[in-house]
């Protein structure tokens, strides 16, 4: 390109953005690792350095590993089953039918609300006797079963994950519907003649043209179940117990709880280790996949 | 053969008709009990049998509904207006120069989208009281440009390389049109899908986010709609205070509700946007 047109003096129209991105966003982040090696309570301000100490306790307690467990496990499940949710939907939205405006938007409608309101909405759903599968269930007869979700150690984690791909699932939908209007039906009749059944039109035609949607959803999924807070916070507290901290919960709650934010610090730096560490091969990995494909 | 099909397409409609109904049926339950009163404690699975707006009227002052809807509706505008004018600034330079500055720059800003924003909040309080930035109803918005232009600078980089030619650009050069005149006329106008689709994600977000307006708003009637809703808690494990929650879940997500049917294509276009061509 002639370097006259596209003068370095361009690089001024970066600056403003710049200048907001590194106040408050990137040195908070610096901030983070100085206060991650001090006593700081966030309100006396001639803190301590007290060098790895706030690492070695959170290694030795329990909180660190049930919240890195319980993160992981809720970006598995919102990663695998809410994408697989969404591209079946997608599909069954593909077909030539009418109407198909309607259904998108039903799908879609719950991504609409806010976390907060999302989280009263399924806090009546999920409560035990009076919500809405408990009364369900004892109106059909169920009454022996166990619908204590909320309050339970071996379902709280999996209720609140429920909640958080039924919220997002639309916006998947919508990115898989978009990339599945790029696939050419000639393709698709040419590997009909061919003689494909549906599962190999699928996967070596289908599945390829949508590369792009598949990266683009799977890396915004990861990056939001690493970052899970919302329905830990609205829903749960963290509990019963720990058993729905997730990292991020957990650092807001020793920071603004306990008044913890050295330790905090701490775990927000461990929490963005983890988090960069698997962002970065998932886009490794899907951008090889994609290159391949 | 066309019996065959007409089966398929009656299967397939009744298929997504279970589907929608599973899927929407906490908010039906919702509304149906939103418009009953307040003390109308029939099992809330008996749908529709009570029709008042008693527990609307008394949400909506509970609430403080009007106010709380003005204060969303500047948090948001003002938040949006400035995003797009930054992210899209930003993405001209990144998107134009081919240089390891502007790739760096590039990815430095794409990063931050691993960046939660619970983390930041923690330096930034003490942060912004050493700026001497006044905590108040307006703080928030400086936290939602900042968390807003990771991906807005994605979006609008990838569409300004993609599908704004260079050469209309010098032609305007050869006209004698400077840098400034050459992208608030001539390339920020272009740039009007991504920019829709900017307003549509971010505003979204922004509008729904209790976290930093909860964090930085103290006053109740500074605060916004999700704000407001934090109100409530504690009477979701409530059952005779479920038809007034109810009501102000309603009435909390009706102005989004509204925009979403009355610009729907613009909702899907946005969305889609940055992810077919990639």
């Amino acid at each position: 390109m002639n370097s006259a047109v596209m003068k370095k003096t361009m690089y001024f129209f970066v600056l403003p953005a710049l200048l907001f991105y590194c106040i408050f966003w990137i040195f908070p982040i610096l901030k983070l690792f100085q206060y991650s090696v001090t006593d700081y309570n966030g309100y006396v301000q001639n803190f301590n350095y007290v060098g790895f100490n706030n690492f070695k306790t959170l290694f030795q307690e329990e909180v660190l590993v049930t919240s890195i467990k319980n993160t992981l496990v809720y970006t598995a499940i919102t990663v695998i089953l809410g994408n697989i949710i969404a591209l079946l939907l997608a599909l069954l939205l593909n077909a030539n039918i009418r109407a198909k405006g309607f259904y998108r938007s039903a799908f879609y409608i719950p991504t609409l609300f806010s976390a907060i309101v999302v989280g009263f909405i399924w806090s009546y759903v999920y409560m035990p006797q009076e919500g809405l599968i408990a009364s369900f269930l004892a109106k059909i007869g169920l009454t022996n079963w166990d619908t204590n979700f909320l309050g339970s150690y071996s379902k709280a984690l999996y209720s609140i994950i429920a909640v958080d791909i039924w919220k997002n699932i639309g916006t998947s939908v919508i990115i898989f519907l978009a990339g599945l209007q790029t696939v050419p039906h000639e393709l698709l009749e040419a590997g009909k003649i061919d003689g494909a059944g549906k599962w190999k039109l699928f996967r070596f035609i289908t599945l390829p043209m949508l590369a792009t949607s598949v990266t683009i959803n799977i890396t915004l999924s990861v990056i939001n179940g690493l970052k899970a807070f919302d329905f830990p916070f609205i829903m749960t507290n963290g509990g019963p117990g720990i058993s729905t901290n997730t990292l991020i919960y957990a650092m807001y709650k020793m920071a603004f709880t306990d008044q913890l934010f050295g330790k905090a610090s701490a775990l927000g730096i461990i929490s963005f280790a983890i988090i960069i560490a698997i962002t970065i091969v998932c886009v490794l990995t899907l951008n090889k996949k994609e290159v391949s494909a | 053969m066309r019996t065959e099909s007409l089966i398929r397409k009656l299967g397939t409609h009744l298929l997504l008709l279970i589907l929608v109904f599973i899927n929407l049926v906490p908010l039906i339950i919702v509304l149906s009990s939103s418009l009953r009163s307040p003390r109308n404690m029939t099992n809330p699975l008996n749908w529709f049998n009570e029709f008042t707006f008693d527990s609307f009227i008394s949400a909506y002052t509970r609430m403080h509904f009007p106010i709380a809807l003005w204060n969303s509706m500047v948090l948001t505008s003002v938040s949006v207006v400035f995003v797009v004018l930054l992210a899209a600034m930003a993405a001209y330079p990144m998107a134009r120069i081919r240089s390891r500055t502007s790739k760096f720059l590039y990815i430095f800003f794409l990063a931050g989208l691993v960046v939660p924003g619970q983390m930041v909040l923690i330096p930034i309080i003490q942060m912004i009281k050493s700026l001497g930035i006044p905590l108040g109803q307006y703080t928030p918005i400086l936290m939602f440009i900042t968390c807003s232009l990771p991906f807005s600078t994605f979006l609008y980089t990838g569409f300004v390389r993609s599908s704004v030619p260079e050469e209309i650009e010098e032609a305007a050069y050869i006209d004698g049109a400077g840098l400034m005149k050459r992208f608030w006329k001539i390339v920020f106008p272009l740039l009007l899908p991504v920019t829709v689709s900017v307003i549509i994600t971010q505003g979204v977000w922004i509008w729904n986010d209790y976290f930093f307006n909860m964090v930085f708003i103290t006053k109740t009637l500074d605060a916004p709609l999700p704000v407001a809703m934090l109100g409530f808690l504690g009477d979701q494990q409530n059952p005779a205070q479920w038809n007034v929650l109810f009501a102000a879940c309603i009435l909390c997500a009706l102005p989004l509700l509204l925009m979403f049917f009355a610009l729907q294509k613009y909702f899907v276009g946005g969305l889609t946007m940055g992810s077919v061509k990639g």
